[in-house]
């Protein structure tokens, strides 16, 4: 699935609809670099799934929690390369825990990722225009 | 003596009231919920069911691990809390060693596994003989793969009963292979259904023992017991194919 945005609106609408399609296990690994548009993606998600929350990046917190009918766990890999920081995040609880799970620089705790999960690939295009490209099981065709 | 024993270290949560090693009331739920909502709720339904005020208790146990990263410190903290409070002392035991102790009276070999992720399991591995658990000099708790483990169950009295929420996994992949029945023919065996997870009663029991040991500590000296996987298997960003 590839979606075209222009905004942080767009793509947070964007997210907002994909929710839907997100069962409680689900992990969304999250490839793009600096200002992609990860939390606003994020952020959509949240709304889609049923919570009013404030959605902040969890660069400082590495996990942010947000309730709902189907909780969504936000985490920021971005300083987290080894199994002991990963373990100490709480990342394989999570896992377990009937959330759905979306996680910022995924690329740095590849060999952990759980098979299956979806990649969301934000690539930034010129001015505020973004390609989405959402890979994952039938669901995301 | 009467003690409470907690027990957080996987999925699956639980407490006991226990009397000199005899167990006199045990909660247990398995379901996906944070041990922070299940935990507490279940000591006070215990305690209030059994009659018994906090201030009767003369010491607390708990798992110091190894085991889930949150769920270990969730009741580490709860027991460190109550003991804190009371001014009481604690008693911390291995998961994998309490694991075995639900196959206390079995004989042959207890394998207590649980899922490290990345490829490696927690293993403790014990003698199951003559109504006694003791564990094997090889057997201390450590993280290893699944292979490592297959080598030391040759070591072990069969049959060898796997234990623990690793104990599925560790028969599955053992089993890859091989012929439906082969691993009962191997005399590797699933513990049953009632005695494969972590039980308070049998961390209780263990607990017991420690304390006539006298290894008991104030609540300030009781820290988890996390296992460090090998140097090999940190790294978990995919290695680069060429440096540029």
């Amino acid at each position: 699935m590839v979606i075209h945005t222009q905004g942080p609106a767009e793509t947070q609408a964007a997210a907002q609809r994909l929710a839907p399609l997100l069962r409680p296990g689900d992990l969304i690994a999250y490839r793009g670099g600096m200002g992609a548009g990860k939390t606003t993606f994020t952020a959509g998600l949240a709304r889609g799934l049923g919570s009013t929350a404030w959605v902040s990046s969890p660069t400082f917190a590495l996990v942010h929690q947000y309730d709902g009918p189907v909780p969504l766990c936000h985490f920021d890999m971005f300083r987290v390369t080894t199994v002991e920081d990963l373990y100490s995040t709480g990342f394989f609880d999570y896992l377990e825990g009937g959330a759905v799970l979306a996680v910022e620089w995924s690329e740095n705790i590849e060999e952990a990722l759980p098979e299956p999960h979806i990649t969301v690939e934000i690539a930034i295009e010129e001015g505020d225009r973004r390609t989405i490209t959402i890979t994952g099981d039938e669901r995301f065709l | 003596m009467k003690y409470l024993a907690l027990e957080g270290s996987a999925v699956a949560a639980s407490c006991a009231l226990l009397e000199d090693g005899r167990v006199l009331g045990e909660f247990f739920v398995n379901i996906p919920q944070t041990h922070s909502q299940t935990l507490l709720p279940m000591v006070e339904g215990l305690l209030r069911t059994c009659g018994t005020a906090p201030a009767a208790l003369d010491f607390f146990a708990v798992t110091r691990g190894p085991g889930s990263f949150t769920g270990l410190r969730i009741a580490m903290a709860a027991v460190k809390g109550m003991a804190m409070a009371a001014g009481k002392p604690c008693v911390g035991v291995s998961t994998l060693e309490a694991l075995a102790r639900n196959l206390t009276g079995f004989a042959g070999s207890a394998a207590a596994v649980m899922d490290a992720r990345c490829g490696q399991v927690y293993a403790g591995l014990f003698a199951l003989k003559e109504g006694r658990v003791a564990r094997y000099p090889f057997g201390e708790d450590a993280a290893i793969t699944i292979e490592e483990l297959r080598e030391q169950l040759d070591r072990m009295e069969k049959p060898v009963f796997l234990v623990g929420d690793g104990a599925r996994l560790c028969y599955n992949r053992l089993s890859e292979g091989l012929a439906p029945g082969a691993p009962e023919e191997h005399g590797i065996r699933l513990a049953p259904p009632h005695l494969l997870y972590q039980r308070a009663a049998a961390v209780g029991a263990a607990a017991w023992d420690a304390w006539e040991r006298g290894e008991a500590v104030e609540a300030g000296a009781l820290v988890p017991a996390y296992l460090r996987l090998p140097q090999a298997e940190r790294e978990l960003k995919r290695k680069q194919a060429a440096q540029g």
